[in-house]
């Protein structure tokens, strides 16, 4: 190992990607305007009013009076509208198509004293966002029809361990996506700069000086940690710091930043990444080998990123998976990059706890199995 | 450029006995020996696909033989450290596109172990590119980069030189140039394999290796092949040795020259 040749190697990554503006704006802006967009669309969430009518097929007393306590039961609530003039079945149906209604509660004909099922009807196109007005409806249907019963229903509370009950989905997700974010692009980046090595000849040449193939693949991951370093500094700085601008003139007042709430150590969440983003370094040169041109480089994100994305524990929770998908989870180096962010940004767990240890350790060995590999295929005959 | 004997001379510089290199039923490289001895000028010369590159790449380490072993100054191939002693101008320019002109060079010399400044600015000033310093080498015109792509192959002043089609793409003026330089390093002692399927640059070197399918037609100098194939014209030349018997090698098809394959 000599230092002079792997300090020549990353002088040479850090000069290359000063020169490519494209690059560096796809590594440093794009990270930024994406979470920025995502804050936006989940800061948002819940803000629409959903539309409500309560059809009773029960043709009974009781189902008449059921109706109007639960009508009277939403009226007051935030963000509910009830809709008093859609009258039965067919018509609600058809509300609920044009889009004039979001919900409707139907009574259905049997309904009374001995059968007390009511119908949640929605349209059924988006049920993520249809469910999103469901749990106030239904602690609304409880009370209305417990009352009729006579019976008192037991007030919900709810409390969390870590974060606060009002954490939005934005800071719980926020962290996450710091790391994904490094790992997608120092993958897409060093998977096609030793592409190019690869086809531009220069491979050839390098393997022609007393260059080896450590060194090589040293001086690669020094280079790219170098940019992920100042990627993940940007982004984490931009996730959990926030600049409010006043309003100025016709421009209206806006924050710069999304001021995540997190009682993590940014500097141990830096640590995760930097493995994580060491890993795809050399996943990176490992797969450009099965690459032939910039383009099936690409053709690697659907393999790679996004099966990451899908089970590495971003949307679910990994024991939520089936079982089958469980172990395929389990040997994702996101997986557990996204466990140890969280346990760190969420839980505010340092390098004592064992649980950030283990996602550490698997992170370094991940990264380790994987330069061996690249380290392996760079002596593959280029011909 | 009068005929020397045979590789008599006490260390070749570069030596390959019973050299092989398949690619599954192809032969790229068919048991080729060769001695080739140092300070001198050798072309290899033969059509595309004949086994020039590959034969390269194994005289560099930088392919694995099937069979066979290459020595360069003494010492065996593969050698990561041997390396520092030997030059590859490859077929490609093998340069990168973003950076400048100063920062390819200093980037390969720095892998070579060559730091001194002021010699890499002496190569430089030797192809003529030391106004270009600061250049993007995408910028360079197609002979300007040939011209760095030999500066990164020769600024740590190797003892071996290997030039694959050095001067493809370039223009005539500036070939001969190519070739004075040439000339200027084997006086200094270095030992160069230039390879080329032009035969009129055949004449420039000090003895030119025929090669075909893999194997080695016929080693002499440019005179000697003329006499032995009884034409003046290098290209008819070739063709002869090509249309003899392969399995009559070794008896070599004209007396005299033992020079062809000798195993």
């Amino acid at each position: 190992m000599n230092a002079l040749r792997v300090a020549a190697v990353f002088r040479r990554i850090v000069a290359q990607f000063r020169r490519d503006p494209r690059s560096l704006a796809l590594l440093f802006i794009a990270p930024v305007a994406i979470i920025a967009l995502l804050g936006w669309v989940l800061s948002s969430q819940g803000t629409a009013t959903t539309r409500i009518a309560v059809v009773n097929e029960s043709n009974n007393l009781t189902g008449a009076a059921v109706a109007t306590r639960i009508q009277t039961a939403l009226d007051g609530q935030p963000g509910i509208a009830i809709d008093r003039t859609v009258a039965d079945d067919s018509a609600a149906r058809q509300a609920l198509k044009d889009k004039t209604l979001d919900v409707v509660i139907v009574l259905p004909p049997g309904f009374g004293t001995q059968d007390r099922t009511i119908d949640l009807m929605t349209l059924g196109l988006n049920p993520t966002g249809e469910a999103s007005a469901l749990p106030a409806i239904q602690k609304a249907l409880l009370g209305a029809v417990a009352n009729t019963a006579g019976a008192v229903l037991p007030t919900l509370e709810r409390t969390t361990v870590y974060g606060s009950p009002n954490a939005t989905q934005l800071d719980t997700l926020a962290p996450v996506v710091v790391g994904f974010f490094a790992y997608f692009f120092v993958f897409i980046l060093t998977g096609i700069s030793f592409l190019r090595e690869r086809i531009g000849g220069t491979l050839e040449r390098l393997l022609a000086t007393p260059v080896s193939r450590a060194e090589i693949v040293l001086g690669y991951s020094l280079g790219f940690g170098f940019f992920a370093t100042i990627q993940v500094a940007i982004v984490l700085a931009f996730v959990l710091g926030r600049f409010d601008i006043p309003a100025l003139g016709p421009i209206p007042a806006f924050a710069i930043g999304l001021g995540v709430r997190t009682i993590g150590n940014p500097l141990i969440a830096y640590l995760l990444v930097l493995v994580l983003g060491l890993g795809a370094v050399s996943l990176g040169i490992f797969l450009s080998t099965f690459a032939r041109t910039e383009l099936q480089i690409l053709q690697f994100i659907p393999i790679v990123i996004v099966p990451q994305g899908l089970l590495g524990g971003f949307f679910w929770p990994i024991d939520q998976l089936p079982s089958l998908l469980q172990p395929v989870a389990r040997i994702l180096p996101v997986t557990y990059a996204i466990d140890g962010l969280r346990q760190v940004m969420i839980a505010g767990a340092d390098l004592s706890s064992p649980q950030v240890l283990l996602d550490m350790g698997v992170l370094v060995a991940i990264a380790a199995i994987f330069v061996t590999l690249a380290a392996a295929t760079i002596r593959r005959e280029v011909a | 450029m009068t005929a020397t004997p045979m590789p008599t001379a006490p260390s070749p510089a570069i030596e390959a006995v019973a050299l092989r290199k398949d690619f599954g039923e192809i032969h790229a490289v068919d048991g080729i020996d060769m001695s080739l001895s140092p300070g001198r000028i050798y072309g290899l010369l033969g059509p595309n696909g004949s086994g020039k590159t590959t034969l390269i790449r194994l005289l560099t380490g930088l392919a694995s033989a099937t069979s066979g072993s290459v020595k360069v100054l003494g010492v065996a191939m593969p050698s990561r450290s041997n390396l520092a002693r030997i030059g590859y101008m490859t077929q490609s320019d093998g340069i990168y596109p973003e950076l400048s002109v100063w920062e390819n060079l200093s980037f390969f010399a720095t892998l070579y172990g060559q730091t001194d400044k002021a010699k890499l600015h002496a190569t430089l000033e030797l192809v003529e590119l030391d106004t270009r310093a600061g250049t993007p080498a995408q910028d360079l015109s197609g002979g300007m980069r040939r011209r760095l792509s030999m500066a990164c192959a020769l600024a740590h002043h190797p003892s071996v030189i290997f030039l694959d089609e050095p001067t493809v793409g370039v223009d005539p003026a500036l070939r001969v140039q190519f070739w004075d330089h040439f000339h200027r390093l084997a006086a200094d002692g270095a030992t160069l394999l230039v390879s080329s399927h032009v035969m009129d640059e055949a004449d420039r070197c000090d003895e030119l290796l025929f090669i075909r399918d893999g194997h080695v037609l016929a080693q002499g100098t440019p005179a000697e092949l003329r006499t032995r194939a009884g034409t003046q014209n290098l290209e008819t030349a070739f063709l002869s040795f090509a249309t003899q018997p392969r399995a009559g090698s070794a008896a070599s098809a004209t007396p005299g020259q033992p020079k062809e394959s000798h195993r």
